[in-house]
């Protein structure tokens, strides 16, 4: 199994964001977390990328917890793009992406062929190969997002987490980073975990679904299982409706613009 | 495009070897030029050890001393410069906001009150200076406030502004204890530990060179080490250890290297303001894209621009000239303004 985690809990202080999050996911499979604002998500990606230290439980890339791998080794194979990064403004793409195979090359090795191959793979991806030379700052919010998530593939990792990766995207960017997620998963077998704000994408994309809710898990499970328990409704405060959009595919949540009548006291 | 150009980064060709021969003319102008007229065929022939003794003393005892130590201490605060403004990714970070500066100016005035008027408490004679200790003690102050910010900075989780907070914090605190000493002390010999706190090269000789060449040393010996951890380095510590970077290790690795090139040179020739802070801005200008020429021109930068000071100091200044601290700081402030207008 590429990742699992159970009895994972994270304090920040006496706040406690996480409480008993398992998860366990299969080669080549994508899992959205969703939940409300400051329900955990990007706390679990974290704790799950071993970059928070979690006060229970334990994460594993393929049996092996994380808290006892290097950081060289965890980067061989798991690649985490955090929300909204932030880099030097005059680093151009290429260098960008070129950081992703630090793990590879190290503090000495040279860049070979195959670490070459990788990047301009990396940049051929994400649509960015004719940008390679241009500046960060020189960059539109959705041509940087994609160098960033260009510099995660350069890793070559088994694993991809992603933090909210559509969030500031106009929607044309938003179809082809998930676009890119899907070609990920199933040419490459690369494991997708990712936060994301936006249901039905999430519901269109993932094989299965983890909503979390203060800190809690609230449900695991597949997207048609999660339409019919009701949770969205609750879980967000909102009322809506799961509408079939073609037999074969996944349902569509359609929300309604007015909230219900106890969350407005 | 193809992507093997652009991956694959070739540096401007003429940066280089430009600065490169500026280092040369400024080495040869500062050993040719100097106070006392010596004709250029006197300083050559003192060069291959013959000459008339004066020329001898003047080229091999003053100036070359005098330059050897200015390069080494030059491009020991440009490096410094550079490592600091990389970990607090803190454009204005240098030895002197760091508080390395003011530690080693509150040990050199503890030594000079210790040795000197505890020893003799007349103040106004002018007996002995322990001079020569004078490098050491800087040092030990520099590396104390250096290590009080790591120690600071670990407690902090190495968050960056607070890191560069610290050390403004703990450069006032020293700052104000050795001017408190200084005030309170009241006697003819503040003049030294003025002219040491302006930062000169006046009088230094040979031993000052020996006491920085190891740190020198010591410092090229690491860049290889941190070359590429110092790219990750200016990413969000998150950033930078998804990628792979073990960054507490890194980051404490590039701290203490800086301190200790910034401490050691501090204490040899005191506190020179701005060439820590002005020449990783000028590398950074005149490599533009070219990321990997930064360092290299950083380094090299630093010895030319203090080379170059120092022999505007010498020879403006006259027979009482002017220290290279002063240079610095007022020919510093208008290349600053400069950089500052290219930086978006």
């Amino acid at each position: 199994m590429p990742l699992s985690c159970s009895q994972l809990s994270v304090n920040y202080g006496r706040r406690r964001a996480l409480h008993g999050f398992f998860l366990a996911m299969e080669k080549g499979e994508i899992r959205a977390l969703i939940g409300p604002n400051g329900s955990g998500k990007s706390t679990a990606l974290q704790a799950l990328a071993g970059l928070i230290k979690p006060s229970e439980g334990r994460a594993d890339i393929e049996g092996v917890a994380v808290a006892s791998m290097s950081r060289k080794a965890i980067a061989k194979k798991l690649a985490f793009l955090p929300q909204q990064p932030a880099a030097p403004d005059e680093m151009t793409i290429a260098q960008l992406v070129r950081q992703g195979r630090f793990p590879h090359v190290g503090l000495f090795r040279s860049y070979d062929r195959r670490d070459e191959e990788a990047i301009e793979w990396a940049l051929e991806s994400t649509g960015l190969t004719g940008f390679a030379d241009r500046t960060l700052r020189e960059l539109s919010g959705g041509e940087r997002q994609r160098a960033w998530i260009s510099a995660a593939l350069a890793q070559e990792a088994g694993i991809l987490l992603l933090d909210e990766p559509t969030s500031f995207l106009d929607i044309g960017y938003q179809v082809e980073v998930l676009d890119l997620v899907h070609r990920l998963s199933r040419e490459r077998g690369v494991t997708i975990i990712m936060a994301i704000h936006d249901i039905n994408q999430a519901i269109a994309v993932s094989d299965r679904i983890s909503l979390l809710e203060k800190g809690e898990l609230r449900f695991d499970g597949e997207p048609k299982a999660l339409a019919e328990s009701g949770l969205i409704e609750k879980t967000f405060r909102v009322r809506g409706r799961f509408v079939e959009v073609a037999p074969d595919k996944p349902p569509h949540f359609d929300v309604e613009l007015t909230k219900l009548p106890q969350s407005k006291s | 495009m193809n992507t093997k150009a652009s991956t694959v980064r070739q540096p401007s060709p003429w940066v280089l070897p430009a600065v490169l021969t500026l280092v040369l003319i400024s080495f040869l102008a500062a050993v040719f030029l100097g106070i006392v007229d010596i004709p250029a065929r006197d300083v050559l022939s003192a060069l291959t050890g013959s000459g008339s003794p004066e020329a001898r003393s003047i080229i091999l005892d003053i100036r070359l001393p005098r330059i050897v130590t200015g390069i080494l201490a030059g491009v020991q605060f440009a490096l410094a410069g550079l490592l600091l403004q990389t970990i607090t990714r803190n454009p204005l970070a240098d030895p002197s906001l760091m508080g390395v500066s003011q530690g080693a100016t509150l040990t050199v005035t503890m030594f000079l009150l210790f040795t000197v008027y505890l020893a003799n408490p007349d103040s106004h004679s002018v007996n002995e200076l322990p001079i020569a200790w004078l490098p050491p003690a800087g040092m030990v102050g520099g590396m104390i406030a250096g290590g009080i910010i790591y120690l600071l900075a670990f407690r902090l989780d190495l968050s960056p502004i607070r890191i560069t907070l610290c050390g403004i914090a703990v450069g006032a605190v020293m700052h104000a204890l050795a001017i408190g000493l200084i005030a309170g002390w009241g006697s003819a010999r503040i003049e030294i530990i003025l002219e040491w706190m302006s930062g000169s090269f006046y009088a230094r000789t040979w031993d000052h060179a020996l006491f920085l060449l190891p740190f020198t040393v010591v410092g090229f010996a690491m860049l290889p080490l941190i070359y590429r951890p110092l790219v990750l380095l200016r990413f969000d510590a998150a950033v930078a250890r998804s990628f792979g970077l073990s960054y507490r290790r890194q980051f404490s690795l590039v701290l203490l290297l800086s301190c200790a090139l910034a401490a050691s040179a501090v204490g040899a020739v005191g506190p020179i303001v701005f060439v820590g802070l002005i020449v990783p801005h000028l590398a950074r200008f005149l490599a533009g894209r070219h990321f990997p020429l930064v360092l290299p021109l950083t380094i090299v930068l630093g010895a030319v621009i203090v080379t170059l000071g120092d022999l505007i100091g010498r020879l403006a200044g006259g027979a009482e000239e002017i220290p290279i601290g002063v240079v610095t700081a007022v020919t510093g402030v208008p290349v600053l303004l400069a950089l500052l207008r290219k930086i978006p």
